[in-house]
């Protein structure tokens, strides 16, 4: 055994710049792998919770942009009055925002008040906090990302200047900041206050962007997914329903989908990290063809010889690929890269498990990287390639 | 005197194995590249037609996107005093409301939506925006009428002549498409256009979203700016070139990310062909030797090993051009995108054009030569009289 780590390590060295670049040419696709791994799983992640909380997301059928009365609130309620298979209702309005010259856009969101701790309980709103949300009605609740981003702390007031009417400057008070909520980069205000602020302009107010509401069940929530869209069928104001997963991942999507565009480029890495190696093991076969024929003359069997060649693929992609996962899980862990202020950084997490995953594909890139060169001397003739020698 | 292209190229196949997996390393890297290019310069391209540097945007202030703009017939009537503008008879300022329509797409046989933009207009917009061309009939101003800008025909359903689709408040107002239009394959392509008094009322609104200028000859597009966003007038106004870089500004920075993850790939391809020229001259010693016995300098050793792994990359780059080629025609090359908060979904489609192409080899040549500095130094470095001692 120990001879066998001998000869392997002494294998790895004796060409140290080709290894090197071996390690570094499996190494650098690895890293991308990862970080490649680590968003889409972000987004997955993203996704999969808002499939968990099984909420329906009710827009207008025409477009996202057409607004519905508030009023449709009372009607989707008034579909499960025991209150038992509808759990909540929220009427949400979209109205972006800014922070006075400065260019950075918000996604400020005008929620009930009274439904959105029970709506949005991935949010993450405490108990004192949500005394304080519903008390003051310039309460703002600020996803973790955002508020890291601009330096809120609870207790700051803030002043947002929305993206729609009234565009008027809007004091805000900072309750509560999730730094575990689900949308980390997501603000949420009271929908009472921005009605006010549209009264004082002489803009209509009662109007929602769209409506949340959570069920309680999977069956329930297939069943108003669809019984909502016949409730509001030639109506004025047709309603388009969704469940929130598919909600959120039309924009997703529409935004170059990312995880399909990450997804072929993680793909791609992979490739490109298995072909450099498979160059290197069939370089190094070629180079010491006459060392194989040797062994096997010496009695050394054809399955310990493939095992070696094997072995030391692994060993040298193992390096290779421990280097790229380690690196990307140490920087965004333990280093202060992990506060960047830039959202895709700030919900970015490089987990252990994606780069344990990495590992194990570095493993299998050596196996399969080895399998022609292996084989090839596995089944070496002793007498033609000893015949070969110079 | 230098060594012949032959020479390189034909050294290429006498270790066919490392060749053929060096240059699936580098095909790998520069199709994925050439995809990415050809996803931004599609996507700049159809910006670039809307970045005219005499049309400025005017919308309400606060607001980013003519979507989220509202523009009260008193605020526009303010843009008359501006004297920058063109005119005709009239000042050719087109005031516009813009709404959208959720409409599937072509590509998935209908299983997604996409948001198409609905643009009210008045005659005016048609001299505002020079590069829209009718093709075929104008909507009538009595009737609810539209016409299709020719991408959004092409990738949304509903849009062909004598089909309608449901626009207004509620969604109830039926409005037939009589006609299509170009915009010089700008942004504007991906849109509907209307009768703006018509939409306004199908829409119960009386203010416009935004207004679009045409500025007179030399007139200066910062200084307009400047007076809209002064105590005058006090709107928003930015170039057309300005508000679509804001739009895209999302799109861009995911590229952004893609672009270094991409250059990190390269790095690796650099290191791939690296190791493969040091075991090319490694195994060439005393041919190398030979060469220099013959008359041959370094730096003519050293310009050789470049060229042949340039040569090496190049065949790599060629296999990724068309393995992207091949990735577009079997997948669809149509691709739309979502601005950043004017909630619009702009169509475009990705074609390997021969700019695209000259980058990608540009960019693969550049690996190569990279990948080869050090081998190639190292071949130069042989000793003739020693190497060829060797056995």
């Amino acid at each position: 055994m120990t001879l066998k780590l001998t000869y392997l390590w002494r294998n790895l060295t004796r060409n140290p710049v080709r290894s090197l670049l071996t390690c570094a040419a499996v190494g650098l696709p690895i890293l991308i792998y990862v970080l490649s791994i680590s968003v889409i799983h972000g987004i997955e992640r993203f996704l999969d919770n808002s499939a968990q909380q099984l909420r329906l997301a009710v827009t207008h059928k025409t477009s996202i942009i057409n607004p519905l009365p508030a009023g449709h609130r009372q009607k989707i309620e008034s579909l499960d009055p025991t209150h038992a298979r509808i759990l909540t209702v929220c009427g949400v309005r979209w109205i972006g925002g800014q922070i006075k010259d400065d260019p950075r856009q918000l996604t400020t969101l005008a929620v009930d008040h009274d439904t959105f701790a029970s709506t949005f309980p991935d949010f993450g709103l405490k108990p004192d906090e949500q005394a304080a949300w519903l008390r003051d009605r310039q309460a703002l609740a600020a996803g973790g990302a955002t508020a890291t981003q601009f330096g809120w702390k609870v207790g700051d007031k803030v002043t947002i200047w929305p993206s729609v009417p009234p565009y008027v400057g809007m004091e805000f008070h900072i309750v509560s900041i999730g730094p575990d909520a689900a949308d980390p980069t997501t603000c949420w205000c009271r929908r009472d206050y921005l009605d006010e602020g549209l009264k004082n302009t002489g803009a209509p107010g009662g109007l929602v962007s769209f409506f949340f509401l959570r069920c309680a069940s999977k069956d329930d929530l297939e069943h108003f997914r669809v019984a909502i869209d016949e409730l509001f069928a030639r109506t004025p104001d047709e309603t388009l329903t969704q469940d929130e997963k598919a909600f959120m991942n039309q924009f997703i999507t529409q935004q170059f989908n990312l995880p399909r565009n990450l997804s072929i480029l993680a793909a791609a890495t992979v490739f490109v990290a298995i072909m450099a190696a498979a160059n290197t093991m069939s370089m190094n076969f070629r180079d010491r063809l006459n060392e194989y024929a040797t062994l096997k003359s010496l009695g050394f069997r054809s399955g310990l010889v493939f095992s070696l060649i094997q072995s030391e693929s692994m060993l040298l992609c193992a390096i290779g690929g421990l280097a790229g996962a380690a690196t990307p899980f140490i920087a965004f862990n333990y280093t202060p890269l992990r506060e960047v202020q830039i959202p895709l950084i700030l919900t970015l997490q490089v987990a252990a498990a994606d780069c344990l995953a990495a590992l194990g594909i570095s493993l299998l890139i050596g196996v399969i990287s080895a399998i022609w060169p292996s084989l090839m001397a596995a089944r070496l003739h002793v007498v033609a390639a000893l015949r070969n020698l110079e | 005197m230098t060594l012949t292209l032959s020479y390189h190229w034909r050294n290429l196949f006498v270790r066919k194995t490392t060749t053929a997996l060096t240059v699936l390393v580098i095909a790998a890297v520069v199709g994925t590249f050439t995809w990415l290019l050809g996803f931004v310069v599609a996507l700049s391209d159809s910006l670039a037609v809307a970045a005219d540097p005499r049309k400025v945007i005017v919308m309400q202030r606060g607001s980013i996107s003519e979507t989220n703009s509202a523009l009260p017939p008193e605020d526009f009537n303010k843009l008359m005093q501006i004297s920058e503008v063109a005119s005709d008879g009239q000042p050719l300022i087109s005031p516009e409301m813009m709404v959208q329509v959720s409409l599937a797409r072509v590509r998935d046989g209908g299983t997604t939506q996409a948001n198409v933009a609905v643009r009210g207009v008045t005659e005016a917009a048609f001299k505002v925006h020079r590069n829209v061309k009718l093709l075929g009939a104008a909507f009538s101003t009595g009737a609810p009428e539209i016409i299709v800008g020719r991408k959004a025909a092409q990738q949304f359903q509903g849009l062909q002549i004598g089909q309608s689709i449901r626009l207004g408040f509620s969604g109830t107002r039926e409005y037939k498409v009589v006609g299509y239009f170009s915009a010089a394959g700008g942004p504007m392509e991906s849109e509907i256009w209307g009768y703006l008094p018509s939409l306004q009322s199908a829409y119960g609104r009386t203010v416009y979203s935004a207004a679009s200028l045409r500025l007179a000859d030399g007139a200066d597009a910062a200084a307009v700016v400047k007076q809209i966003d002064g105590p005058a007038i006090q709107l928003e106004a930015m170039t057309e070139s300005e508000y679509w870089q804001n739009q895209s500004s999302n799109v861009r920075f995911y590229q952004a990310v893609c672009y270094v993850l991409v250059g990190m790939m390269s790095l690796a391809a650099v290191f791939s062909v690296a190791n493969t020229m040091f075991s090319t001259v490694a195994g060439r010693t005393r041919e190398i030797a030979m060469l220099r016995t013959i008359g041959f300098s370094p730096g003519q050793v050293r310009l050789g090993f470049v060229i042949e792994s340039v040569l090496l990359s190049l065949v790599g780059g060629a296999i990724g051009c068309a393995g992207c080629a091949a990735y577009l025609a079997i997948m669809g090359n149509t691709k739309d995108m979502f601005g950043a908060s004017n909630f619009t979904t702009i169509a475009f489609e990705i074609h390997l054009t021969p700019l695209i192409i000259a980058g990608a080899m540009l960019m693969v040549a550049i690996v190569g030569v990279l990948g080869s500095l050090a081998p190639a130094s190292r071949a130069a470095r042989i000793q003739a009289i020693a190497a060829l001692r060797e056995p």
